[in-house]
């Protein structure tokens, strides 16, 4: 069975659950636990956007859910508006609160972060419990109508409950859809590095404050689901900081990422407590240690146990089949590597220059770490920066890739200017770049790595990415082949699905190599490429080097391994504190004086 | 002294050291070299029980010290300079150099000031900057720091860990200049370094460390006049790929 | 507004501002020590206040017993803490200690109501009842007590953390853990009296701050939300910062609830933080944290 034929299998199975579902249970008590479950799993998949693809930490969960309550309440109850007009309204009044606590905190992660939410949280339910003339003060709103259809009202929680459960079914749906798109990809990105995501061609900003509002408009709908269900009655104090900490509890527990484990865990931790009941007062202690242990004994919450006992791990191989046999398909196909590199425009060597540097300089407080630079790359050249440790080499680097702004100075691309734009614009420019210390998004596979490597080339936005149309599909395809071959082309084969932190260094190098060869870079930034390679891959490093420069792509590289750079460099220029001291082939520098005592050294005998 | 044996370790799923060996005798300097990332770092977290080998053993003065607490092994007489230098920015000059002494049982303050007498003594600034924050020194004053808060404990071994990174030639003289009073005045060394000549200028014998294993070993003298050594740690590049990259090279 | 008035919101304030300096700093040292953001540092404040007028009202230990007793009591407290939500969590990221330390804390929450009762309990006050007349100001003597300990404790504090050996090694630790290990720190022994130290300035919190509020089981939740602040706008991770921070909230709470909105007291503290983030993340006191790669 392959997941193509399975797939319209698991839908009826569904449906067919969720149609007996009411009748097998038949308690209204169970079945109103049953819809706050879903209310609250909902707000979960929300937060998992937010917390666990983009790896924002938000404890302002419950104050989402509760604008999603009382805006469809507001509007049910004083406006008489149908209570299906009130389900948009509340994902779009949530997502905007969302935006409203996005933008300011862009700049804050962690603890911060945790501690803004928070604070969001409480100042909201003030204005909930103050602001009577338009929320009803901690008297709350009574009586929110049940939406209708036709003539039939879906009071009854047998009857809400299939509201209830279409609802959750689209929104796991749509999340698990987000995951895996172009979307879900810069998301996973900036959760696994920053930085990194930046300079790969994301726009962290963008997208975080897109999961903010995402995760918030969840929370609406889930908020929606909770007003008009159950007892029909909102007041502030359900929507406070203790039930924010629910929602994240929920979500660690049923394993961070993971959409399915999201609701598992949301149901857990709602129906735990109901089942716990028969321990009097004693068992939300038993539930508060229980949650204690799930955390030192869980590390991956229920997700991750799965995963241990291979359960989704073989799931998970079962269901990439198809993406496998596209691997498959690729290298028997047996295209020339050669021709798969992204088809720069093919300048002869030596043509011009490609990037003029005037006067750069970077001062960190007192300290000048680059003082005045003035450098040229040519066209189609290797060109190489180096000079002691301290020098100013990776500050370069950083400036040229925008992740730091000048002090002074200019960066001129092709002519255009692009000093102190943002990393992930002077990527879109093409300018690509790795890091001395590896930065992959290790917990991804290399080849959503390399995915992720050609977002600045793609267009799939939210939309696109939940409902998949034809041209989305085609990108994602084609995003998918460029990158195969791209991992070909650097000697990945066959290691496309191997998370990227578990390759051995070496790997890691070239697949961060990979990743910003596939952004079609006209210029690869390379900063110690060959820092921690053996012989042997210092070797074909080399190789690699030179097929790239031959593609037509100019490689400007830092490095502190002389054999390679004097081999592999048309042009070196050397800095020492800041400042250029010479440049020249790797003949003129090696007998520079001036580079001998401040780098390559020389015999003294009397240290 | 200390006698390493076929010490593996790993960082996660990756295996920094396959199978080290080394040994240093009572009174020497021993330099450990090898390129960024070949596990010398490794070899010297492994020594002080920082990283737990999952194969070898270590024996420091006949004792077996293989999987001890790093707080243990320094008690016994290992004092490390670790990579980065790591002077406790929060803490003064003094303080730092005073931390130093932990391992010593109940030193006097004669002592005390004796061993601090003869740090400033190898180091002045370090004495006219007593009362400055850690971090308020430059990267050379950071590295006499460490040397310094190194020599308080009264080790027997002292290892350090790059203690040139980062710094200008002319200190790099200065920090390799004291180096060998530490050795006259009693304390054996073993020194990891990428600046594999300076290195060798003042060790007895020399290791050479690639990719996790030892790939030679020998005396200081006869690894500065090896031809292996030359092209890949002493500069002086050979010629050997440029012919291959002409031939690669588009018609110009 | 009169003077008077005036000054005697100030010392309310002082007085406010006092505690949260205390559950702060308490905050503080687990984070340098540690890194980790303890969400049960309300609770190290109320469970001392239930223990204090358990030792009062069941056991009727005079004062200066109580204290004692509620001191090592805590003490013990903080390091059977650390082994159950810090020690086995120590290697992993932030968010599952966070949790954890979540757990714990309703679980205090609860087992409090079921040893101590859920009707809220009054401490008895060491200091009399009335209000002292200073010349025209009124003052709870029992606010002067409090400013006054704080005080003390902080002169402490001071001293045992810049002129003791074990102070030293202290900071040695929260500054770099394993350069520590290598000089011979007994670095888990360190935390360890981090946790204990931590959490007895919560009992001097709770024993400060009981008699004048009732003592019930969420008495610590806001409190420890409103240290938390303080340890942001003071400067997060910096000592002075999270006192300063601490006093300047409980002064700006008790004027802005009086001159602006009674209504939204507890909100003040929020809005300060978030404004604080917005524009000098860094704190009132903290150093601006460098840019690097």
């Amino acid at each position: 069975m392959t997941p193509r034929n399975v797939k319209p299998l698991l839908g009826i199975g569904l449906a067919l659950v969720v149609i007996a579902f009411p009748m097998l249970v038949q308690s209204s008590y169970w079945l109103n636990l049953v819809n706050l479950a879903i209310s609250f799993s909902v707000a979960c998949l929300g937060l998992n956007i937010v917390l666990g693809y983009a790896g924002q930490l938000s404890l302002a969960q419950a104050s989402f859910w509760g604008v999603g309550a009382y805006t469809s309440a507001l509007l049910t109850v004083n406006y008489h508006l149908p209570v299906w007009l009130g389900l948009p309204a509340a994902f779009l009044v949530a997502a905007l609160f969302g935006i409203m606590l996005g933008i300011p905190t862009l700049k804050l992660t962690g603890h911060y972060l945790a501690m803004a939410t928070i604070g969001f949280g409480i100042i909201l339910q003030l204005i909930l419990i103050n602001a009577i003339w338009l929320t009803g003060g901690s008297d709350g709103i009574p009586k929110i109508p049940s939406p209708w259809i036709g003539s039939l009202e879906l009071k009854d929680p047998s009857k809400f409950f299939f509201v209830a459960a279409i609802m959750l079914i689209l929104m796991t749906w749509a999340s698990m859809r987000i995951k895996d798109s172009r979307v879900g990809r810069a998301f996973f990105a900036i959760q696994g590095n920053e930085m990194a995501a930046e300079t790969t061609g994301v726009d962290s900003t963008y997208y975080k404050v897109m999961a903010f509002a995402l995760s918030a408009g969840y929370g609406g709908v889930g908020g929606w689901l909770f007003a008009h269900s159950g007892s029909h009655y909102i007041s502030p104090d359900t929507f406070s900081f203790d039930q924010s900490v629910m929602f994240l509890a929920m979500a660690v527990l049923g394993g961070n990422g993971s959409a399915i484990g999201s609701i598992v865990g949301a149901t857990l931790l709602t129906l735990v407590p109901e089942i716990l009941r028969f321990l009097k007062d004693y068992y939300m202690m038993v539930y508060a240690a229980g949650i204690v242990i799930v955390m030192i004994f869980m590390p991956g919450g229920i997700a991750g146990l799965v995963r241990t006992f291979n359960i989704s791990q073989k799931l998970q191989t079962w269901w990439q089949a198809s993406s496998r046999a596209v691997v498959q398909a690729a290298h028997e196909a047996g295209t020339p590597a050669a021709n798969l590199l992204p088809p720069v425009a093919a300048a002869p060597h030596g043509d011009g220059t490609l990037l003029t540097v005037r006067g750069l300089a970077k001062h960190f407080g007192g300290l000048k770490a680059v003082d005045g630079v003035d450098m040229a790359v040519r066209r189609g050249e290797i060109q190489a920066l180096i000079g002691p440790n301290g020098s100013g080499k990776t500050t370069i680097i950083n400036m040229l890739s925008g992740l730091y702004v000048p002090s002074a100075g200019d960066i001129l691309l092709d002519g255009g200017n692009i000093t102190g734009r943002k990393p992930h614009v002077i990527t879109t420019h093409g300018v690509a770049r790795t890091f001395q210390n590896i930065r992959l998004f290790g917990e991804l596979t290399a080849l959503d790595n390399v995915m992720i490597g050609q977002h600045s080339r793609t267009r799939t936005g939210l939309f696109g990415s939940v409902l998949q149309g034809g041209s989305q599909r085609a990108e994602e395809a084609a995003m998918r082949e460029k990158a195969l071959k791209v991992l070909d082309f650097v000697g990945l084969r066959g290691q496309e699905f191997a998370q990227a932190k578990s390759l051995p260094y070496g790997r890691q190098r070239v697949l961060e190599l990979a990743r910003a060869l596939v952004s079609e870079p006209k210029l690869l930034l390379l900063d110690e490429p060959a820092a921690g390679l053996n012989a042997t891959e210092t070797e074909a490093l080399l190789d690699l080097l030179f097929q790239v420069r031959d593609h037509g792509i100019t490689i400007l590289l830092v490095e502190h391994d002389m054999s390679l750079v004097m081999n592999v460099s048309d042009h070196i220029t050397v800095l020492n504190f800041g400042k250029k001291i010479a440049e020249g082939n790797a003949e003129a520098i090696q007998k520079n004086q001036e580079v001998i005592d401040a780098y390559l050294g020389t015999e003294v005998g009397n240290a | 002294m200390l006698k390493v044996t076929g010490i593996e370790t790993w960082y996660g799923a990756i295996q920094a050291l396959k199978g080290v060996s080394l040994d240093v005798k009572q009174g020497e300097i021993v330099a450990l070299l090898g390129a960024n990332g070949a596990g010398k770092s490794t070899t010297i977290k492994t020594i002080t029980g920082m990283l737990k080998p999952a194969k070898g053993t270590i024996e420091f003065l006949g004792q077996d010290i293989t999987g001890m607490e790093a707080e243990d092994i320094a008690d016994i007489g290992i004092a490390c300079v670790p990579e980065g230098r790591r002077i406790f920015p929060g803490l003064s000059v003094m303080d730092n150099l005073m931390l130093g002494a932990t391992p010593r049982k109940n030193p006097t303050k004669a002592e005390l000031d004796q061993d601090l007498e003869r740090v400033f003594h190898l180091f002045p600034i370090l004495k006219e900057f007593k009362d400055r924050l850690g971090w308020q020194l430059s990267g050379g004053q950071q590295q006499m720091l460490a040397i310094g808060r190194g020599l308080m404990s009264h080790a027997k071994l002292l290892l350090l860990d790059e203690p040139s990174l980062g710094l200008a030639p002319v200190l790099v003289q200065e920090v390799f200049r004291v180096i060998k009073q530490i050795r006259e005045a009693g304390t054996t060394i073993f020194l990891v370094e990428q600046n594999a000549r300076m290195a060798l200028l003042i060790a007895d014998r020399g290791y050479v460390l690639e990719t996790g294993r030892m790939k030679l070993t020998d005396t200081a003298v006869k690894l500065l006049a090896n031809e292996d050594m030359k092209a890949h740690y002493l500069g002086g590049h050979t010629k050997a790929i440029t012919d291959r990259r002409r031939a690669s090279r588009p018609s110009a | 507004m009169d003077l008077a008035t005036n000054l005697q919101m100030v010392t309310a304030g002082l007085a406010m501002g006092s505690i949260y300096a205390l559950v702060a700093l308490g905050f503080v040292l687990i984070f340098n020590a540690v890194g980790v953001v303890n969400f049960a540092q309300g609770e190290f404040v109320m469970v001392p206040a239930f223990v204090a007028v358990w030792l009062m009202d069941v056991l009727h230990l005079p004062f200066p017993l109580t204290y004692l007793v509620t001191v090592i009591f805590m003490g013990v407290f903080g390091i059977v803490f650390q082994r159950i939500a810090y020690y086995p969590l120590r290697n992993r990221t932030f968010l599952p200690v966070i949790i954890a330390t979540i757990g714990v804390s309703i679980f205090l929450k609860n087992g409090a109501q079921i040893v101590f009762g859920a009707e809220p309990q009054l401490m008895h006050r060491p200091t009399p009842p009335d209000v002292l007349n200073l010349s025209g100001v009124f003052v709870d003597p029992q606010y002067i007590v409090i400013i006054v300990c704080t005080l003390g404790l902080l002169v402490f504090q001071y001293f045992f953390f810049e002129k003791t050996s074990l102070g030293k090694k202290m900071q040695a630790t929260a500054q770099d853990k394993d350069m520590a290990r290598l000089l011979g720190i007994r670095v888990a022994t360190m935390i360890a009296i981090t946790f204990a130290y931590s959490s007895i300035l919560g009992a001097a919190a709770g024993i400060l701050v009981g008699p004048i509020f009732y003592v019930t089981k969420e008495m610590g939740g806001m409190l420890g939300l409103k240290a938390f602040c303080s340890t942001i706008v003071g400067g997060f991770g910096n000592v002075q910062g999270a006192v300063l921070g601490g006093i300047f909230l409980g002064v700006v709470e008790v004027f802005a609830a009086y001159y602006v909105s009674s209504a939204y007291r507890d909100a003040f503290a929020f809005i300060i933080l978030i404004l604080v983030l917005l524009f000098r993340p860094q704190g009132f006191f903290g150093e601006k944290i460098a840019e690097k790669a």
